[in-house]
């Protein structure tokens, strides 16, 4: 083992205070303890009613790019076989 | 004479008051710790520097005068815990030295461990409560702090270990060693057997404790990387804690939280959804920053089961900086560019960062590649496969296929297209590695790289000859040897001592990969690939059908009602949702018993968790 961390002593160390805890990655405490669930749920108004998730993504646009260049390269191969 | 104390006479005075009144609360409030400390406080550290300076003896006297503060009932002290723990806070004031954050944390820990002794007792222990979780988070708030300073840690580890110790002994960070304190906490409120224990009880007692340490443990043990110690802590929870609901809400929607997080990294994804979502819709609606790390592991959870962020939730303000990481992932994952998917999630690029500090890198790679396949092939079979004839009549005709050589092409042009994309435009030939997957190109493992040169060895072979000479000649041919009756024989002309390859073994293939015609044995082995991506989607329900292996092809039968397309792939949401939903349970997560079962029904088990959502009635078909 390195024998530089012996030389050092803490003490003459300039202090380096900790660092305070509030990486974004940190779930903090809630600055109040309960609340009800009015408080938890979006208002109508503010959205509360939109659909979060989407179920149905499959993509069966032929124009979009990706799906074109596929299809190019397909008939490709079915004029060569 | 001995200096008087007029306030710490009157500070222990109103301690004994508070204990007797059992105002855990405002016991609490009083037995401030951290600095900066009121002047009072430091009135009162002076005092005890002066009266009773460090010693066993002025030890001995502060202890006397604590042991006052808890009732003598019949003649023992009912209670010793505390005032020992009492005596350990006046030295705690009196002695600290915040400048040397070891000695602090140290000190601390040692107070808290009292205290939890404290907090076991039966009677009383429940007034230390507030103190303990008081204690604990600045325990946890230094911990941390200390394990962000390795040459600290290092010091402490060395001073604690002694030369003993060595690298092997797996080192327990003051994180990890906070956690195990907050354990000890967490398990004594659980533990409460006063009132209504159990999962039909009510959070009473020092029960009111056990959400509150729980989760200060498991942030610290998420904090350490050590979930897996959390398993025991979710089982005991099940076991033998009263109903979440009947918490308040903060600490249902943290602990919800850090159980969804554990779910999701036992890749556990449909509970984990569970406990997110109600994590979601319980947390206050203007708590940003909490909403948004839950949305940061609930929208990976969802994406990884087949649903996708919707633009309305990913426009919410708590959604901010998460639609630029998920929106394009969700886009590769419907284009079904695996080579594109593979790099936006490579540990290089900026998301791939991003994610990998959430901790949902791997899981994504490793989770949602499936979902890239299924969507590819599910464009390749719109763009090249038979679809069915919707003239033909009856169940005669074929069902719907794909001949997996237009996969297998497809392929190769993603291929071409992705190093097309690279190289700024100049056209390349699909990947051609002679070893290995024929899916990815990895870079060569520098043991290996000789193996690039294999199609060549015939032609150059001399000159490989004399490379391996000059590398290893003293092995291959040693000027002497011993030969297999341990005799020394010598080797002055430098023959090879094992034989020559060519003329000695001539009757063996030491080529593993000694194959004929190299391009299609190439292609065969990304056929072979390509059908376990298939058969790996069928077994997952993701696509529905039957592959053949001679003559490839992928065959979606029954497809007359319902089209090719929507049976043979179906939707991902629906069918993991169908299958996983048959158990809605989130283990970790304690509901209230069912109605019908009163508390009696549940007492004879002793209070474990029981399902009995399956059970019927006796003598009932």
């Amino acid at each position: 083992m390195s024998n530089s961390t012996d030389k050092t002593n803490p003490a003459e160390q300039p202090q380096q205070k900790p660092q305070v805890l509030e990486e974004d990655d940190e779930f903090e405490d809630f600055p109040v303890e309960d609340w009800s669930q009015e408080d938890a749920e979006q208002s109508a108004a503010n959205g509360g009613n939109e659909h979060l998730w989407e179920e149905s993504w499959d993509d069966d646009d032929a124009a979009e790019d990706f799906s074109k260049q596929l299809k190019e390269e397909l008939k490709k191969v079915e004029a060569s076989t | 004479m001995a200096p008087q104390t007029p306030i710490l006479d009157k500070f222990l005075g109103s301690v004994a008051e508070l204990v007797q009144s059992r105002d855990g609360g405002k016991l609490q409030d009083f037995l401030q710790i951290e600095p900066p400390l009121s002047e009072i406080y430091q009135r009162m550290i002076e005092e005890l520097r002066q009266r009773y300076q460090p010693g066993p003896r002025s030890d001995a006297e502060l202890q006397q005068r604590c042991e006052t503060l808890v009732p003598r009932t019949k003649g023992s002290s009912s209670w010793s815990a505390f005032p020992t723990f009492m005596r350990l806070y006046f030295s705690f004031l009196r002695d600290v030295n915040v400048e040397n954050l070891l000695e602090t944390y140290n000190m601390l820990r040692a107070l808290l461990n009292q205290c939890v002794l404290a907090l076991g007792d039966s009677q009383n222990g429940v007034v230390v409560l507030p103190t303990v979780l008081y204690l604990s988070k600045v325990l946890a708030k230094l911990a941390m702090g200390l394990d962000r300073q390795p040459e600290l840690i290092a010091h402490i580890l060395r001073m604690e270990g002694g030369a003993d110790r060595e690298d092997n002994a797996e080192k327990v960070t003051l994180v990890e060693q906070s956690a195990n304190v907050v354990r000890e906490a967490f398990i004594k409120c659980l533990t409460d057997r006063s009132g209504t224990p159990g999962p039909n009880g009510k959070p009473e007692g020092k029960r009111m404790g056990i959400y509150l340490m729980a989760n200060l443990c498991l942030k610290l043990l998420f904090k350490c990387g050590k979930l897996r110690n959390a398993e025991q802590m979710f089982a005991s929870i099940s076991a033998q804690s009263p109903p979440l609901m009947h918490f308040p809400a903060s600490q249902r929607v943290t602990y919800l939280y850090y159980l969804g997080r554990y779910l999701f990294a036992n890749n556990l994804f449909y509970p984990a959804h569970i406990a997110l979502q109600a994590a979601y819709e319980q947390c206050h609606r203007q708590a940003f920053k909490q909403r948004n790390l839950i949305l940061t592991y609930l929208i990976p959870c969802n994406i990884i089961m087949g649903r996708f962020p919707s633009k309305a939730l990913l426009q919410r303000p708590e959604a901010q900086g998460l639609a630029e990481q998920f929106e394009p992932l969700c886009r590769l994952i419907v284009r079904g560019d695996y080579l594109a998917f593979r790099e936006y999630l490579s540990y290089e690029s900026q998301q791939g960062q991003w994610f990998a500090r959430k901790g949902i890198l791997l899981t994504l790679r490793n989770r949602c590649e499936i979902l890239v396949w299924r969507s590819f092939c599910r464009k390749v079979f719109i763009h090249g496969g038979f679809l069915g004839d919707p003239q033909a009549q009856g169940a005669r005709g074929p069902p719907p296929f794909l001949y997996l050589h237009k996969l297998l092409v497809a392929t190769n042009w993603l291929q071409t297209r992705s190093k097309m994309s690279l190289t700024n435009g100049t056209n390349h030939a699909p990947y051609t590695s002679a070893f290995g997957s024929q899916i990815i190109s990895h870079p060569t493992d520098p043991d290996y790289i000789g193996l690039k040169d294999r199609l060549n060895i015939s032609t150059n072979g001399t000159n490989d000859d004399h490379k391996l000479m000059e590398k290893y000649g003293d092995y291959l041919a040693p000027t002497a040897f011993f030969d297999e009756g341990g005799y020394l024989e010598n080797n002055a002309s430098g023959e090879l001592i094992d034989g020559v390859p060519d003329s000695d073994y001539s009757d063996y293939s030491l080529d593993p990969y000694a194959e004929e015609n190299i391009l299609e044995s190439q292609s065969a082995l990304l056929m072979g690939e390509l059908e376990s991506i298939l058969a790996s989607l069928l077994t997952q329900g993701l696509i529905r059908g039957y592959l053949t292996h001679r003559n490839p092809r992928f065959a979606i039968p029954g497809a007359r009602l319902r089209g090719a397309l929507p049976t043979g792939f179906p939707n991902v949401w629906e069918t993991i949702g169908t299958r996983e939903s048959e158990d809605d349970s989130v283990p970790g997560w304690v509901k209230p018993a069912p109605a019908m079962l009163g508390g009696s029904a549940l007492a004879g088990i002793g209070g474990r968790v029981v399902n009995l959502s399956g059970a019927r009635p006796v003598g009932l078909q």
